[in-house]
């Protein structure tokens, strides 16, 4: 599917057949990605649908997602490999009485049966077509697997000491995101192609909320968009994202409400503010006075 | 539409300059990724082509309002003469100013004579042992070099033991299969011979928040030097200065060095004198930073002397807020030194009930003490 998407009207009218509503820059951003198989860098708030890009893309290009979570303390062996010790050592005692030599047997025991593919190696070794990786959250990590990665997305291939190594057959689309929780190296930002994801406009917001629950009301898709782009604008703890935007839009529904209203508001605002001091801050500033008719 | 193929290139390459004599970080690797893209036929459509640019030439948020600009001054305006000029232009290496001596800067001794005088002073270990019991407020002129690579030479070393130390914590938790087993091969398979894995250690994440108000003048020079040192060696500190206004420094002293970074603040420090706002500085930095950089296993510093002139009970809100985000929260006061201090300005006695530790930080002595702090953590 790959080699059909030729321009950038091409992949904007893809995304939305799948339901994902993508602007011309992302769409352009996205395009250099499949050709120049450069890594993409995009930074936004949470809840703006980073993560769904990359979602979206492996759906797009019938591949595979692979998905390389981030976390403190993230090291080589959750990301790249691992050695399988348990059935190493159950491979050592059926060897023991073998008459194979020392050399062989511990060639057996370190060979690629026993090997545990992480994301990193996974996405590397691929056979038909080039996956999605996605390497969410990356702000997370420390700076050492930082300086791994950079390795990884210039040469895109991996050491195993005991194997070899294994370089990638087919080149994959790599989606870096980062919630901004500290300045990434500028090594790895000069590798990648970057895009900043803001909240979306009012347009952009309701086309989400169509696209996602085609069956909406007019009215009340209106104005919960109204009401969401009203409280951004307020200084909260945690500003909504579209996510937010997307679970109170189907809470809604699903209580059967038809229009917003300070009750309707005020039962469900839990789908919207994750902060008591955001709450408080709501009710202290009055919620109808961010409804509109 | 019709383009001149090398024309443009060019221009491209016009632009890439431009853009770098600006102070983009566009370098040799982004020219070509932008020509690549060329190639792929991205310039037919002006928004497709400025979105493309926009991707390969910023690598940070805050690049994006410079691009804007940088973008339409170069390809929007008719005359061709700002790309003709940038297309011409060598760009000479930076010439940077002399070395000049960093205290002179902050208006502290002068210059070459000072110099001369350094070396006739003898330093022997009297003079070390003297200068590290010295308030910073009374260092003299003289002194003031020495004590200055001194306190270097400390708190680098004081930096290191607080690594290695860090390092040694949380030993034996978790056997380390993968040693174990390599282990166990000598004994035909089995795993007679246990290793094991600490925890990596967790980093330590520090916050610093440097008064450098009028009233603190006199220490403020010291004090930022200690928190370059802290920042030169651990991995994740973010400092900030404020006086009446909140600005963070961590990239300034990451990029531009301690001296420039002085440089850069003493122009402002005549300004400095109307009054420290240290509630409506504590409350920016929660607005802007806080919730980047706060996590629970940091820890933030605040060195200042507390005369806040702001609003009653401001300091105390924001002071709560630091407190509830974070590990620990040190406050370090360099009145404290003073024979009989109490902290009954009304800014310290806000902050005080939330502070975990108080401590002075008048002498070099005391600001070693911080290592033991540092490490029980």
């Amino acid at each position: 599917m790959e080699t059909s998407i030729n321009d950038i009207s091409a992949l904007i009218s893809g995304f939305d057949r799948l339901g994902y509503v993508i602007d011309e820059e992302l769409a352009t951003v996205v395009f250099l990605l499949l050709k120049l198989r450069k890594p993409i860098l995009v930074e936004g708030n949470p809840g703006i649908g980073k993560t769904e890009l990359a979602n979206m893309l492996a759906r797009l290009l019938d591949t595979q997602l692979i998905r390389l979570q981030c976390y403190e303390g993230l090291d080589v062996n959750a990301a790249v490999y691992e050695w399988n010790y348990q059935k190493q050592l159950l491979g050592i005692k059926i060897q023991e009485h073998s008459t194979l030599n020392e050399a062989e047997k511990e060639k057996n025991i370190f060979s690629e049966d026993y090997l545990l593919k992480r994301p990193l190696l996974q996405s590397i070794s691929a056979k038909d077509k080039a996956p999605v990786l996605l390497i969410d959250e990356i702000d997370r990590t420390d700076e050492e697997f930082e300086a791994f990665l950079l390795e990884l997305l210039s040469e895109f291939q991996i050491t195993i000491p005991e194997l070899g190594t294994i370089k990638a057959v087919h080149v994959p689309y790599v989606i870096l995101t980062s919630n901004r929780t500290r300045e990434l190296s500028d090594a790895l930002k000069r590798r990648c192609l970057y895009h900043w994801v803001d909240y979306p406009s009012m347009e952009k917001e309701l086309a989400i909320v169509y696209k996602r629950f085609p069956e909406i009301e007019q009215k009340l898709a209106t104005q919960i968009v109204h009401f969401i782009q009203a409280l951004r604008q307020k200084k909260l703890q945690k500003t909504p994202g579209v996510s937010e935007t997307l679970d109170w839009a189907l809470s809604l529904m699903t209580l059967g409400y038809h229009t917003l209203d300070e009750q309707a508001v005020a039962r469900t605002f839990g789908c919207i503010l994750k902060s008591t001091d955001d709450i408080r801050a709501l009710q202290e500033a009055g919620i109808e006075s961010l409804l509109i008719a | 539409m019709e383009i001149d193929k090398p024309t443009f290139t060019r221009a491209l390459i016009g632009f890439a300059q431009f853009a770098r004599s600006k102070g983009l970080n566009v370098g040799v690797e982004e020219t070509f990724t932008a020509l690549r893209a060329v190639d792929l036929g991205v310039f037919e459509n002006k928004a497709v082509f400025y979105y493309t640019l926009k991707a390969i030439f910023c690598c940070n948020k805050d690049d994006l309002p410079l691009f804007d600009h940088l973008f339409g001054i170069y390809w929007e305006t008719k005359n061709d003469d700002t790309r003709k000029k940038s297309q011409h232009k060598i760009i000479n290496p930076q010439h940077l100013p002399k070395q000049q001596s960093v205290l002179s800067a902050w208006g502290l001794g002068n210059g070459e004579q000072k110099q001369e005088e350094d070396s006739k002073t003898v330093t022997g270990g009297n003079a070390t042992v003297r200068l590290r019991k010295t308030d910073f407020s009374k260092v003299a002129e003289m002194d003031a070099s020495i004590l200055e690579d001194i306190a270097e030479k400390l708190w680098r070393e004081m930096s290191k033991r607080l690594k290695r130390r860090m390092k040694r914590r949380h030993t034996r938790e978790t056997i380390d299969l993968r040693r174990t087993i390599r282990a166990s091969l000598q004994h035909g398979g089995d795993p007679i011979e246990l290793r094991h894995r600490g925890k990596k250690p967790r980093k330590m994440r520090l916050v610093i928040l440097l008064d450098v108000s009028g009233s603190m003048d006199k220490y403020s020079f010291f004090l930022l030097r200690f928190v370059w040192a802290l920042q030169s060696y651990f991995e994740q500190v973010e400092s900030f200065v404020f006086s009446t206004q909140l600005r963070c420094i961590t990239e300034a002293l990451k990029t531009k060095g301690l001296e420039k970074t002085l440089k850069m603040l003493t122009p402002q420090a005549d300004n400095w004198s109307s009054g420290t706002k240290i509630g409506e500085c504590l409350k920016s930095f929660n607005d802007q930073y806080a919730s980047r950089i706060l996590t629970r296993s940091s820890m933030v510093i605040v060195l200042s002397d507390g005369l806040d002139t702001g609003e009653k009970g401001v300091l105390e809100g924001e002071i709560q807020k630091i407190r509830r985000k974070t590990r620990r929260l040190i406050w370090l006061n360099p009145l404290k030194g003073m024979t009989n201090y109490e902290p009954s300005a009304r800014g310290m006695s806000e902050a005080l009930p939330y502070v975990d530790y108080f401590r002075s930080a008048h002498n070099l002595e005391s600001m070693l003490e911080l290592e033991d702090l540092l490490c029980s953590l």
